[in-house]
């Protein structure tokens, strides 16, 4: 390795030069650093670029640039791939602080050791490059999603594996009548065209299909996917796009509605078959809504297509035979966005809207309806048909297939979507009577069957659909580089599994791109570093195996953790989980903190100058800091920032170095932990709680008072807040008094 | 082919969330991007909202990531107050017109305030909807990307303009641009315009234009953000006054064939968050929510159920018919609530419109595409290459969605035009 | 015109479609999404029985003698506020209004009785008769609608009413008012019924 070169750059615009002393930190970095600062006015100028650069080209290989926030010019201080570390001199000193003043020199000096005493803890990461990688696509399921996936796959440039366990392509679109409207004016029902898109498909060069598969395994990771089938042939594909869809709700189930006691009561998708065949002779036919869906007892969710889809199917019947009497029984109408046309088509058409709530289905058809409008109860007489919109449910499991004994625990959903309300200070508390609303998990067995630690599920949601938590983020999988598409992530109807097939074939493309080169995928696009585990000190503990948001790690036959890179999303949540220290990234590491932490000056007792370290998640609660300081909110100059990729990423030795250095108090500040969660790493900040929860009693060991260690929440909106929090701790730790091993 | 070179780079025209990801989808998977905005920062509508349903997270924390993302990738370049103004040319091979309004700043701007300081103009405040006003020399807001200001042309050519000039010591300031236009030579063009709230003043009936306690979903969202003109308070306009009554009236234009013919999807969960915005800062407060049918998609519809549970949230199945002046001035809802054909004429201190989100197509400023509704929406399976609001009327999710499949139809356009 | 069929049971259509394909306005209900627009709008919503929005769901359930027999469709008073702001442009007005004929055209027993109909009748023979409505002759003409008992209650009930009319000069005594050519309206008006069996018989 090339010896450490390290130029040190120091800003004195924006204000920082009047607010503190230039000189003296200069002094810092030659006399405890013994490193030759440059100084400069303005350094995000092209002339402090050009500088720095000018020394790049001298031999420099690590700079540090002591001037504004790390997240602003970054571009401009990007040297890739020599790297570059931040002190932040502007945001977090000048502007949140007074000028001119003791402590924000002693704020400005301590940023500056910060970044030089963990300047030698990093490099450059060298990437996990290993082997061969496929760029193939295999795409599970092959109906309207994974036919759409396979042709732009394939469209693209990638090879493309298509899987299907039936023997035919297609999928339920082959049983469909039509489809619901999808080009302007969106009033009328459109044609089938299953047939072109099949067409499509069959003509590519690129994409082999596998009929009748099953798949029995998977292991690897992404770029280096093998997986088995049934037959015991064995594929090998970079990255995984699930379209396996949906299946009806159960309709035996729906014995309340009729379903079983009349073979003219029959479910939407039975409806579409009729339609399809021409079989369907009926005068009088009644739609009834939400069969199963938004019931509490059945599906909690809404299946979002079926209004529409009833409409379609009873325009249908009035094409072929305009006296047809049909009835949408109904308790909202859901036509969103221009399915409204619809809507009005099929009232203009004649179909009859009842608002209210069905009270059974006799057997001779006689529909019972509490109808809401008119405000009676009725009964519908003279029925011939009766059509239950019975709702989608996600085929995130393999149906045919035995629940796995290590299943279920991975199936379950994290996140209750009925938890009560908490955002800060929801005035209306949690009804006394709210229990956690029963899960709707799909019942069979792994749809991939994953050779991953965590077990062979696809992680799915509460509702059992295997969606993303993240509302800006929809393609995000804990399964890197296995993508959802279509019905099995969320209902929707065709025209919306054809757009998020190809959104779900942009990822996996990415992640066969980045998997070759050891880049990570978002939300740490790019990084190259991965977790590097000492075995000769590890314990077999299992805790980053088990704490690995994402499945990165398995353990080998010997129960050494094995990292699989391409799986891992660097947000260090192992690193944190290991107990003693030997998981590291070449650009992060324990010491990485932890020379932070132990390079800042505490000042005796006697100065009357507490020190607390605050280590803040870089994702939420360092911007929320930034923007309080462009707000110029001040905040206590007794405390140290130290941001950090996710509060996962934190040992508890970062504790207990800052409190045996003799920080007086620790503030761990991340993003919402539980139901709900902000964090970006998934269960980093939930984590931290956790390991938190255990520090009580070392403290007390310690004869120290827990209070001194806290976590709090923070949301990037808070930057009015977050002063206050930390003043607030400030004059908490103030009055439990200086940490006694002070100068030990 | 007029430029080889430029075939194969991407334009995404428009930068909120749609723009923003199919920006950095396509940057992400190799290619390079040009992304054109019309106003002075990236973010679109979603930047102006308080929280996301069902999460009740903050938009700015998917934006922070994003801003991150465009930071790092070498791929992409950002054009700030910039129009297409036309296109000539076809897939693999356009010349575009960008039109770009002066911002009186120029890129070196480090975002230290100094001109802000001597500024004393007012201007209205755009990011509030102009509920309230700003300095002549403003960040637009503190999470703006870029993080640069912006000098309203209203100073230029003013003593206050030379000494804004003057009070940058990075030299940043520039009175003298002009409006400028210059050609770009891309391959494929992604539309994720958006869209704007539909005028309130258009629903005559509902009295937004003169009475102040009618506000509408989007000034909703500003008077509950932090940053908004109240500091994140909702209060009464006209006073200042904690509201003790809310009503969200659904369908301000939307289903209407006299406005918006469809429907607008998210207004219906706009507003579920819009009565927890209020549940969460007043305990005594009564939310009641005026609609024709509730609409929730998914597992949206347990977002619904969690306001239901709240005995403070009444659900009212009625599309009120007007809004009269009462009390003080204070706003009454008239209309039949239909399952229980009650007349009623209730006051409030606070109504809300849920207005709905209209194409900025319909808006004009736009060349002439292939594929437009009669709405205005470039739908997705058209002629022209659409990502969120302006392909039709989405949320965030589904925009996200689309803009990812923006970015592949972009992908293989400019790859297989060859 | 064919009188309209009569509905054998809850939300039988035949009644609905008969509205739908015969009354003016009646395609365009086929629209109403049951919002409540128009009957919230209605300046005397609150006085009327049912009101539009329930009226047009009652005839979709085939309730067509409480629909004939209803009050809302006399109340009307032609203000148009529920058709500017129906948002799937449905014309109440006109729907409302050809309903109540139709309750008349067949001898709806409640609709006959009806004040509002009684009135209608009574300054329709006014207009119709002599081109103008005269207030005496068209009371009194109301009135007697209610045979001499009713005509007599009425008429003692409101004396003084009529008094202060005539005093203003509200209300006169005398030969009725009359437009010239009176044999020209006749003929107008023979030629309107004429059009309007033509269009809608
Ligand atoms: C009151 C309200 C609350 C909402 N709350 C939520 C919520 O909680 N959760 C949710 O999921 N969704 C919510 N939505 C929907 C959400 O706002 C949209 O899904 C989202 O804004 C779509 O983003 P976009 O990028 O497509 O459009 P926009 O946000 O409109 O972005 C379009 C961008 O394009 C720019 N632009 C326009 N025309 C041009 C041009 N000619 N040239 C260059 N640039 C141009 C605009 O300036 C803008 O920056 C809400 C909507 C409303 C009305």
């Amino acid at each position: 390795m090339t010896e450490r070169k390290t130029g040190v750059y120091l800003c004195s615009g924006c204000g920082i030069g009047a607010s503190v002393d230039m000189s003296k930190l200069e002094t810092i970095a030659k006399t405890e650093f013994k490193l030759e600062p440059k100084s400069h006015a303005c350094l995000c100028n092209d002339d402090g670029v050009g500088l720095i650069k000018g020394d790049i080209d001298g031999g420099v290989n690590q700079v540090v640039v002591a001037a504004c926030s790390s997240r602003v010019m970054v571009d401009r201080f990007a040297f890739e791939p020599v790297m570059t570390l931040r002190a932040d001199l502007r945001e977090k000193t000048t502007w949140s602080h007074p000028a001119g003043d003791e402590d924000t020199q002693m704020l400005a000096e301590d940023y500056l050791r910060m970044a030089l005493a963990s300047a030698p803890k990093v490099k450059a990461p060298e990437p996990w490059v290993d082997g061969d990688y496929s760029q193939r696509i295999m795409v599970l399921g092959g109906g309207v999603t994974g036919l759409t996936a396979a042709a732009q796959a394939a469209a693209l440039g990638h090879e493309v594996l298509l899987v299907e366990r039936s023997d035919r392509l297609g999928g339920r679109a082959l049983e469909a009548s039509k489809r619901l409207p999808h080009t302007p004016p969106y009033a009328q029902p459109q044609d089938n065209d299953i047939e072109s898109l099949l067409a499509a498909v069959k003509a590519s060069p690129h994409v082999s299909v596998k009929m009748n598969a099953v798949v029995t395994r998977t292991a690897g990771m992404p770029g280096k996917f093998a997986v088995t089938f049934a037959d015991e042939s064995i594929e090998h594909v970079g990255a995984i796009i699930i379209a396996t869809g949906w299946r009806p709700y159960d309709a035996t189930k729906l014995g309340h509605l009729g379903y079983g006691a009349s073979p003219k009561v029959v479910t939407n998708v039975q409806m579409e078959g009729m339609l399809k065949t021409g079989s369907v002779s009926a005068k009088a036919v009644a739609f009834i809504q939400c069969a199963g869906s938004r019931d509490p007892d059945h599906l909690p969710y809404c299946s979002s297509v079926c209004c529409a889809t009833s409409l379609k199917q009873a325009l249908e019947l009035i094409e072929k035979d305009p006296g047809t009497s049909c009835y949408v029984i109904y308790e909202e109408m859901r036509t969103p966005g221009v399915a409204e046309e619809l809507y009005r088509t099929a009232q203009k058409a004649g179909v009859i809207f009842i608002k209210g709530k069905v009270k059974g289905v006799g057997a001779d058809l006689t529909v019972t309806v509490a109808d809401e409008l008119v405000g009676q109860e009725v009964p519908l007489k003279g029925l011939d048909l009766v059509v239950l919109a019975t709702g989608m449910v996600p085929n995130s499991t393999n149906p045919d297939a035995e629940a796995s004994d290590k299943g279920p625990e991975q199936l379950i959903g994290d996140v209750d979507p009925e938890a009560p309300i908490k955002v800060a200070g929801y005035a209306g508390e949690a009804p006394a009577d709210y229990t956690k609303r029963a899960q709707c998990t799909p019942e069979g067995g792994p749809l991939l069957n994953l050779q991953y630690r965590q077990g062979p599920h696809l992680p799915v949601l509460h509702d059992g659909f295997a969606d993303s938590h993240y509302i800006c983020f929809p393609y995000e999988t804990r399964r890197t580089g296995i993508y959802t598409a279509g019905p099995v992530r969320r209902p929707m109807d065709w025209s919306e599994a054809a757009e998020d097939a190809q959104g779900a074939v942009l990822k996996a493309v990415q992640a066969v791109r980045s998997a070759s080169a050891g880049a990570a995928l978002h939300p740490r696009v790019g990084d190259l570093g991965y977790p590097k585990i000492n075995l000769n000190q590890c314990t077999k503990c299992r805790r980053c195996t088990v704490e690995c948001p994402f499945g990165a790690i398995d353990e080998d036959e010997k129960e050494y953790p094995q990292v699989n890179p391409t799986r891992c999303r660097r947000c260090g949540t192992c690193m944190g989980a290991c107990p003693v220290r030997t998981i590291s990234f070449d650009n992060y590491s324990v010491e990485f903190l932890t020379s932070q932490i132990k390079t800042v000056k505490i000042p005796d007792e006697f100065s009357g100058k507490p020190r607390l370290l605050l280590i803040a998640c870089e994702n939420d609660a360092i911007p929320a800091l930034d923007q309080a300081a462009i707000k110029r909110h001040t905040w206590s100059a007794h405390v140290r920032v130290l941001p950090v990729r996710c509060l996962g990423s934190v040992s508890l030795l970062c504790i207990s170095d800052a409190l045996s250095v003799g920080y007086d108090g620790v503030m761990l500040m991340g993003c919402k932990p539980g139901d709900d969660y902000q964090c970006h790493f998934v269960k980093g900040s939930a984590m931290a709680a956790e390991r938190l929860s255990k520090v009580g009693e070392t403290l007390k060991s310690m004869m120290l008072e827990p209070e001194r260690v806290v976590q709090v929440e923070a949301s990037i909106a808070d930057s009015d807040r977050l002063p206050t929090v930390i003043d607030d701790f400030v004059a908490q730790i103030t009055k439990i008094g200086f940490n006694p091993f002070k100068g030990f | 082919m007029t430029n080889p070179s430029g075939s194969r780079t991407i334009m995404v025209v428009g930068g909120g969330i749609s723009g923003i990801t199919a920006a950095v989808e396509a940057a992400e998977a190799g290619f390079d991007v040009v992304l054109i905005e019309k106003t002075p920062t990236l973010g679109g509508r979603v930047a102006q909202m308080n929280r996301y349903f069902p999460k009740l997270c903050h938009p700015t924390c998917g934006l922070e990531i994003n801003y991150q993302r465009i930071k790092k990738s070498k791929r992409i370049s950002v054009y700030t107050m910039s129009t297409v103004a036309k296109v000539a040319g076809k897939t693999g091979g356009y010349t575009v017109t960008v039109k770009t309004k002066p911002r009186h700043v120029k890129p070196n701007c480090t975002a230290c305030g100094d001109c802000a300081k001597v500024a004393e103009t007012e201007v209205a405040n755009p990011f509030n909807y102009g509920m309230n006003t700003v300095k002549a020399a403003y960040l637009p807001h503190g999470m703006a990307f870029p993080m640069r200001y912006v000098v309203d042309p209203s100073v230029a050519g003013t003593p206050e303009g030379e000494a804004i000039k003057a009070a940058c010591t990075v030299g940043a300031v520039d009175l003298d641009q002009t409006e400028d236009s210059f050609d770009l030579q891309v391959g494929a063009i992604v539309w994720a315009t958006g869209w704007r709230p539909y005028p309130a003043a258009n629903l005559t009936a509902y009295r937004w234009s003169d009475l102040p306690n009618v506000v509408t979903n989007v000034e909703m969202e500003r008077l509950a953000s932090v940053d908004g003109p109240t500091k994140g308070k909702i209060v009464r306009p006209s006073d200042g006054a904690a509201p003790k009554t809310v009503a969200l009236i659904q369908c301000a234009g939307s289903r209407d064939l006299n406005h918006l013919g469809y429907c607008s999807r998210i207004c219906c969960l706009a507003s579920m968050k819009h009565a927890a915005y209020v549940r969460e800062q007043y305990a005594d407060a009564q939310v009641d929510v005026y609609y024709i049918d509730l609409r929730a998609h998914d597992k949206l519809e347990s977002f619904v159920q969690r306001l239901k549970r709240d005995p403070q949230v009444a659900f009212i199945k009625s599309k009120p018919s007007r809004i009269e002046a009462g009390e003080n001035g204070n706003p009454v809802v008239c209309g039949e609530n239909t399952l229980t054909r009650e007349i009623y004429a209730k006051p409030y201190d606070l109504v809300v419109l849920a207005t709905g989100m209209q194409p900025s197509v319909a808006e004009g400023e736009m060349p002439d595409l292939g594929g437009v509704d009669e709405y205005g929406f470039i739908f997705a399976e058209g002629e022209d290459i659409s990502a969120g609001v302006a392909a039709g009327p989405l949320d965030v999710s589904m925009s996200v969605q689309s803009a990812t499949a923006a970015a592949c139809k972009a992908i293989r356009a400019v790859t297989t035009a060859h | 015109m064919s009188a309209s069929p009569t509905p054998t049971g809850a939300y039988d259509l035949a009644f609905a479609r008969w509205v739908y394909a015969n009354v003016d306005g009646g395609d365009r209900m086929a629209l109403c999404m049951q919002c409540g627009t128009c009957s919230g709008s209605c300046p005397i919503g609150a006085q009327m029985d049912h009101g539009p929005r329930k009226l047009f769901m009652m005839i979709r359930a085939g309730l067509k003698d409480q629909v004939l027999a209803s009050d809302t469709i006399w109340n009307c008073v032609s203000c148009y506020n529920c058709v500017v702001r129906c948002p799937r442009k449905v014309p109440v007005t006109y729907i409302l209004h050809d309903l109540a004929t139709v309750a008349l055209r067949e001898g709806n027993a409640a609709a006959k009785a009806s004040d509002n109909a009684r009135f209608g009748s009574a300054f329709w023979w006014s207009a119709a008769k002599y081109g103008r409505t005269d207030e005496r002759l068209v009371t009194a003409k109301y009135y007697w609608s209610f045979g001499l008992g009713g005509f007599i209650k009425r008429g003692m009930a409101n004396q003084k009413i009529a008094m202060g009319m005539v005093k203003t000069k509200r209300m006169h005594i005398g030969m009725p008012h009359k437009v010239k050519g009176t044999g020209e309206l006749a003929k107008i008006l023979a030629k309107a019924a004429e059009i309007e069996a033509r269009n809608h018989g």
